[in-house]
């Protein structure tokens, strides 16, 4: 416990007096407030993107809703489709070797450089942005889909069998259960995927958003609006992450972790 | 995994990737979907063959290839010693793991408005980006990989007389040699996604901007080539990493 003390007082120390040396040296002219806006000047800007917002009118709240709404619609659509097509091509092995080149091969394929097409086909709009997230989330999500099904351990199967379980009930009490830590597992990397993808898809062609709020901000001169953005987005960030490793917890307490399972 | 793929699979997938491009190229070639908006494999490269001038895609691989570069080996090596040093010696943890902490969170992208403030539009920004997209995967394998490392095993090798950096380099690194390939690896990905980010957004050169600017010149097929040509390119390179690792490692871990 102490130990732990130790290494938050440690840690506060290390912030507090970054923080001070860089107000120090921006208030007297070591660094330039542009480049580098003080602590006090990014409080500032927090408090007039929350209140008047940026550009006039769109506060924090926007942009943040707006993000959250285009994630949450992409990577639902993905996962509604990756886990069927997935459970699918895990369970019937000719699928899946027939599908695993168009798998990796779609997997390369970096999400952002599909913007330009989707602009063309769809217009710089919203449908846009929603179809450039699902395609990188449903990647990641059926791959961990299929690798999750195809690896159920066929002792489990079979064992079930002998109980005579078969058919539907085979895969909601025995192939579901043992999928489904790899499957969080997808769940989780597509919505980190998902949410890199939004914030560069939001710097073209938008002014709504967190990725367009911070490129915006850098077009007016206003870095320590740009900042304050980019905290935020390391906020949500880290609450995405940390809630589904959470509920991953709840859901799914039969998982011993894919850290164990894999050495 | 194994790595071993029987000829019958790729057979198999062959199959699979002809009969896809097959039904793509009659879809487009008969009109139900419309050839101007998403022309098939053959008359995208076809086309693509006429408007663009081969000297040039040449040079924007080459620039893209030269950014990624550059960036992923700054990033992997500042990730493999911080990483390295955060799990090996208590005031490095101590200094490193909270801004590591702090600064995870934020994807690579959302660092580009910033990089263009400090580093102007030049090669240095996308180097910087990218540095960012393959630090933060490289140092938490690092960490990981140190920190994990059987106790046995620096037990055994403090007994015939190793320690300090001998030991650190004889023993911890070695051991956490296969979680740093697999940080390395992803790291290699997430700097292609980046790149080809960062070119979109704010470049002149390279195969993001080629694909960008063929959108505004209305170039459909420029763009499908140019996508394909960004997977291709991806997949190749994640291979030859995966070739390189699996020499390194070989040493310490066998296959």
């Amino acid at each position: 416990m102490s130990e732990q003390l130790k290494r938050i007082v440690y840690t506060a120390a290390v912030f507090i007096s970054l923080l001070l040396a860089w107000e120090y040296a921006t208030t007297n002219g070591y660094l330039k407030p542009y480049r580098f806006p003080a602590p006090s000047q990014i409080a500032k800007g927090f408090v007039e993107l929350s209140v008047v917002g940026f550009p006039r009118g769109l506060t924090i709240w926007v942009h943040v809703q707006t993000t959250v709404e285009r994630i949450a619609q992409g990577y639902i659509a993905a996962i509604l489709l990756a886990i069927p097509l997935g459970f699918l091509i895990g369970r019937v092995p000719i699928l899946e070797k027939l599908t695993n080149p168009l798998i990796v091969f779609g997997r390369s394929i970096a999400t952002l450089s599909l913007l330009p097409l989707v602009i063309v086909w769809f217009g710089t709009g919203e449908l846009t942005k929603v179809i450039l997230i699902a395609y990188g989330c449903f990647w990641t999500m059926i791959s961990n889909v299929i690798a999750g099904v195809k690896y159920v351990d066929k002792g489990l199967i079979n064992a079930a069998r002998v109980f005579g379980v078969k058919g539907a009930a085979l895969y909601w009490t025995v192939i579901l259960p043992a999928a489904l830590p790899r499957i969080f597992a997808g769940a989780r990397m597509a919505l980190g995927v998902g949410f890199m993808v939004i914030v560069g898809a939001e710097m073209i062609g938008t002014i709504e958003g967190l990725g367009a709020l911070i490129m915006e901000a850098r077009t007016f001169y206003r870095s320590e609006v740009t900042i304050v953005g980019m905290l935020i987005i390391g906020v949500i960030g880290f609450l995405i992450s940390s809630g589904l490793a959470r509920m991953e917890k709840v859901l799914v307490p039969w998982d011993t972790g894919l850290e164990d399972v894999r050495r | 995994m194994s790595s071993r793929i029987s000829l019958s699979d790729i057979l198999w997938g062959l199959t699979g990737t002809l009969a896809v491009v097959l039904i793509w190229e009659f879809a487009a070639r008969s009109g139900v979907i419309n050839a101007a908006i998403f022309p098939s494999p053959t008359l995208a490269i076809e086309s693509a063959f006429e408007k663009l001038d081969r000297v040039d895609v040449i040079q924007h691989i080459g620039w893209s290839l030269y950014r990624v570069l550059v960036g992923f080996l700054l990033g992997a090596l500042a990730g493999i010693i911080i990483g390295i040093a955060a799990g090996w010696y208590k005031f490095a943890s101590f200094l490193f793991l909270p801004l590591i902490e702090l600064f995870r969170p934020i994807p690579p992208l959302a660092w580009i408005p910033l990089a263009i403030i400090w580093f102007g539009l030049g090669e240095p920004s996308k180097f910087f980006i990218i540095f960012l997209g393959a630090f933060f995967p490289v140092v938490t394998a690092a960490y990981r990989g140190v920190i994990s490392v059987d106790p046995v095993l620096l037990r055994a090798a403090q007994t015939f007389g190793l320690k300090g950096v001998g030991l650190l380099m004889k023993v911890a690194i070695p051991g956490a040699a296969p979680d740093l390939a697999t940080g390395i690896r992803i790291a290699w990905g997430l700097s292609f996604g980046v790149l080809v980010a960062a070119e979109l957004i704010a470049a002149d050169k390279g195969l993001g901007y080629m694909i960008m600017h063929a959108r505004q010149l209305g170039n459909v097929d420029v763009i499908v080539v140019g996508i394909l040509l960004i997977g291709a390119l991806n997949l190749i390179t994640d291979g030859i990493i995966v070739w390189m690792i699996r020499k390194w490692i070989g040493r310490w871990h066998g296959e």
